[in-house]
């Protein structure tokens, strides 16, 4: 089977049903030790000893590392460098690692963490952003505690608030949502027969590993060999570095194979949490319902180190208006660091957080100025010919519109009563909720490369360094290469996310990975063809240009019984034949002063709409159905589009109801609760696609898009409901109640 | 030593006392499809059947199994013949990341040989010990209805 748009079985889900897959806990060898992190339970303190004494006489101790053992550069980070692997100074945020033990067993680790001891001079703590930007604050970092302000200029702010008839302004709050992947970080390390440091962990970009690891123990790159097995899920929570340095040194010191499983509790207390953001929402219409202008203040807190928060800073500005054309924009992002729990990416980077803010905006704006919620979003929506609030002009697939629609043939079939006369505590609501959202990363270089073989055996290899975390990217890249050789997919070796035999695809993030990848796959095939003609040319003595490629066999223009497999060709030259591909989305900087660029080649669209019923003497709200209609480009595997959106959507329930991360409180999945079955509601999933040109057939992604358009959609119902509006997020019961009293007594 | 029934056939091993159930599937018997996602009881990704009822292996002291019918993963299907749950899995799109699936496979099996014909609403109970984080349930709900549907179907 192969082709663009079928629905083929998974490549991965036979192993996955058969319980034979290899996670990074599946990994282990009969000599290994067991390595455990030795971490800091005070959220900022100098450091001023560390005594392992006691812990190095357990019973079964190898040794203890500390950041002296450290023979490279100490610091990680995905965008800047600021996070010690191993803390030698200071600790910023409790759960930062101090030393690290290895030993016979896993007990014995785990007995001599207790007997480290680290000798402190506390600090005073940052709680909040407000705080750590106020003058005086204690200094997280050397160079202050804002990590960025991004801005984002467009038209006259001024005089967009002139021309407006109405003005809505409130402040949105949002908290630390957990990614609460299944399968806890956890791998192995050891020396390979070829002298590589070998690490195999969940993650989702090898080859930034690879760089950090050898940066880390000053190695060759080409000495450090990352590789990716199946990965229990990841939503942005294994982009930054999480077991891989400890493993590796480790293994590099003790010559020897080392296993470090992080505990379900210490995946929760130290991985990357979504980013809380504070935003302060002006927006201001005509009578008509058109917006003339939207001035946003954002504040967030990326915790004790930067990882993605400069990205969410600006992703979350360049979104700020929702999918939307706004003349005038004001929009100020930044982000503060605190001695909290670290922020990081997942699925969205800010776009979640901000998406409930613009939509709720809309709402309101619909309501003062008795609209339909549907009406004004088609009023304002983005479409070809228009132009974002960074000046880009869209040429192609802007299907927002579309999704309006099928939302609106959707609700014309809704019949859901307000009341329900059995159940007098109970009110029901329907609610709309849209968004778009830039494919890739922003105004920046973020290329992929991928490579395409067949052999003399006649074998057809691929090579991508793209890690499959579960979404199922290897399915639909094999199928785009069969598309483009007209091969069976099962002819195709898949050779992908292995430092050592593939090359940088960049992340598995922000969607990209089906469009950039897609595409590098495509121009590899290109290439490849292009090889092909030239040994086909010498086997067959016929002019190169008389000969061509067309489903997967090599042909004559004029002599029509010339039909060469392709693999033949290879077979008969008796050697390799490859070709290279490598893209990079078209995008631009952004103008540090305005914020204006062109920072995505493509957008994807989507629009939801939730039911709910909200039980108003105990706050309990339970969503329905959700209709969820995406604009992806081109579904290249609808049955896996379809897959990710119910699984956003489930998210989103998490994120609108229940999800929150206390600091200091939430321990594990004991108190974070995520939906199970019974929490969910029924999905409707509605693909429109609006084909990219510049995608692999027409792709784009879908993977956070999936998300957004939820909490929004499902917190508008609320609204809708109880005839109150939430502004904080969670949407807890205690919340509701609060609104639902808020709205007794207006 | 310990001496139980693992996917029909009796086993006798030595094991400590204070071992789980699961950490003596995938540590001594190298058992690996049984996951430990939480190894506290909340997850169900180490969902195992003891005598044909499922229970999380994390919480379950290996000693405990001693006379006792095990079932796992291993012992549901193989590459040659695929248990009906499996298959369907497969076609539903039911499988994302896959660390839940062995579990909700366990918790699936269980139900349809106590209960061939269950309600949409029983399968969403029999399963809501199961965390799934990636697909939202409801692939995984639609292969389930589909062995039953085709149980019906066989029964009539
Ligand atoms: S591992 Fe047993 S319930 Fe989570
Ligand atoms: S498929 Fe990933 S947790 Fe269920």
């Amino acid at each position: 089977m192969r082709g663009i748009g079928l629905n083929i079985p998974k490549v991965d889900a036979l192993d996955k049903v058969l319980g034979t897959s290899m996670y990074g806990e599946d990994f282990s060898f009969s000599n290994l030790l067991h390595l455990k992190v030795v971490r800091s339970r005070i959220p900022h303190a100098k450091v001023v000893g560390i005594e392992t004494g006691e812990a190095l006489k357990v019973t079964g101790v190898e040794r203890i590392f500390t950041a002296k053992d450290i023979p490279g550069n100490n610091r990680i980070g995905v965008i800047q460098k600021d996070q010690p692997v191993l803390v030698s100074d200071r600790v910023r945020r409790v759960g930062d690692p101090i030393a690290l033990v290895a030993a016979k067993t896993i007990e014995g680790a785990e007995e001599a963490c207790e007997k480290v001891k680290v000798i402190y001079e506390e600090l005073p703590f940052v709680k909040t952003p407000e705080e750590a930007l106020r003058p005086f604050a204690p200094p997280i970092h050397e160079k202050g505690n804002l990590l960025i302000e991004f801005n984002l200029i467009k038209g006259d702010i001024q005089v967009g608030f002139k021309e407006a008839e109405i003005i809505i302004e409130k402040t949105y709050t949002t908290t630390w949502v957990d990614h609460a992947y299944l399968e806890p970080d956890g791998g192995v390390a050891f020396w390979d027969e070829k002298g590589r440091l070998t690490v195999i962990c969940p993650t989702q970009n090898v080859h930034y590993d690879q760089r950090e690891v050898a940066s880390l123990l000053n190695l060759p790159i080409e000495k450090v060999r990352i590789i990716q097995p199946t990965t229990g899920g990841a939503f942005g929570g294994r982009l930054d570095v999480t077991v891989q340095c400890f493993l590796a040194l480790a293994a590099f010191h003790l010559k020897r194979p080392v296993r470090l499983l992080y505990t379900h509790e210490e995946v929760f207390q130290v991985i990357s949490k979504r980013h809380p953001l504070k935003i302060h929402y002006r927006s201001g219409a005509r009578k008509d319902g058109r917006l003339v202008a939207v001035e946003v203040d954002i504040l967030g807190d990326t915790g004790a180190y930067a990882s993605y928060g400069t990205t969410v800073a600006v992703r979350s500005a360049i979104h700020a208006t929702g999918p939307y054309e706004v003349p005038h924009v004001k929009i100020r992002s930044r982000m503060a660091y605190t001695n909290n729990p670290w922020s990081g990416a997942m699925r969205g980077f800010g776009v979640p957080q901000i998406a409930f803010a613009h939509e709720s905006q809309m709402d309101l704006l619909a309501q003062a100025l008795k609209m339909d919620p549907l009406e004004i979003r088609k009023i304002n929506a983005l479409q070809v010919g228009g132009e974002t609030a960074t000046g880009q002009l869209l040429r192609a697939s802007v299907g927002i519109r579309k999704t309006l629609r099928e939302i609106e043939r959707w609700r014309n079939k809704i019949s859901l009563s307000k009341f329900d006369p059995e159940r007098p505590f109970l009110r029901r609501g329907i609610g709309i909720g849209s968004m778009w959202y830039g494919i890739g990363n922003t105004g920046i270089a973020n290329p992929s490369t991928a490579q395409i073989e067949l052999s003399p055996k006649g074998e057809i290899k691929l090579y991508i360094g793209v890690a499959d975390i579960g979404q199922g990217s290897d399915t639909a890249l094999l199928q785009i290469a069969s598309e483009a050789l007209a091969v069976e997919i099962k002819e195709i070796q898949l050779i992908r996310a292995d430092t050592s035999n593939t090359t940088d695809a960049g992340s598995t993030s922000a969607s990209r990975q089906t469009y950039i990848t897609g595409n590098a796959i495509l121009k590899a095939i290109e290439n490849l063809k292009k090889e092909v003609l030239k040994e086909a040319s010498f086997l067959l003595h016929e002019e190169e240009g008389d000969l061509f490629v067309e489903e997967g066999f090599v042909k004559h223009r004029q002599k029509f019984c010339i039909a060469l497999p392709i693999q033949e060709v290879a077979r008969r030259t008796g050697r390799t034949i490859r070709g290279e591909g490598y893209f990079d989305p078209e995008t631009t900087k952004l103008d540090p002063k305005t914020g204006q660029g062109s920072p995505y080649a493509t957008y994807a669209f989507a629009t939801h709409l939730a039911e709910v019923e909200v039980d108003i003497e105990t706050g309990k709200v339970r969503v329905l159905r959700v209709i969820a209609t995406h604009d992806v480009g081109r579904a290249i595997h609808p049955k896996n589009v379809i897959g990710q959106i119910i699984g956003g959507v489930a998210m989103g329930v998490g994120f609108a109801l229940m999800e929150e991360y206390i600091p200091g409180q939430t321990i594990s999945f004991l108190n974070y609760l995520i939906p199970t079955s019974k929490d969910v509601p029924e999905v409707i999933p509605i693909l429109v696609e609006d084909q990219e040109p510049s995608g692999p057939f027409g792709a784009k992604g879908v993977g956070e898009p999936a998300l957004i358009p939820s909490a929004p959609a499902i917190l508008n119902a609320i609204a809708d409901a109880i005839g109150e509006r939430i502004y904080h997020l969670p949407a807890k019961l205690e919340r509701v109640l609060e609104a639902v009293q808020k709205s007794k007594s207006d | 030593m310990i001496r139980f029934i693992l996917n029909g056939r009796e086993i006798e091993v030595e094991v400590p006392p204070h071992w789980t159930l699961l950490r003596l599937l995938r540590e001594r018997l190298e058992l690996k499809g049984t996951k430990e996602g939480c190894g506290i009881g909340e997850c169900g990704a180490c969902t195992v059947l003891l005598d044909g009822m499922p229970v999380n292996s994390c919480l379950v002291l290996a000693p405990k199994v001693e006379g006792r019918r095990v079932e796992t993963i291993e012992g549901i299907g193989n590459k040659e013949s695929l248990h009906p749950l499996q298959k369907s899995f497969i076609e539903f799109g039911a499988v994302q990341c896959g660390f839940c699936t062995p579990g909700v496979l366990m918790s699936a099996k269980s139900l349809l040989e106590r209960n061939p014909h269950p309600t949409r609403e029983e399968i969403k109970e029999a399963i809501s010990g199961n965390l799934c984080r990636c697909t939202g349930y409801q692939q995984i709900i639609e292969a389930i209805e589909a062995v039953v549907n085709h149980l019906k179907r066989e029964t009539i």
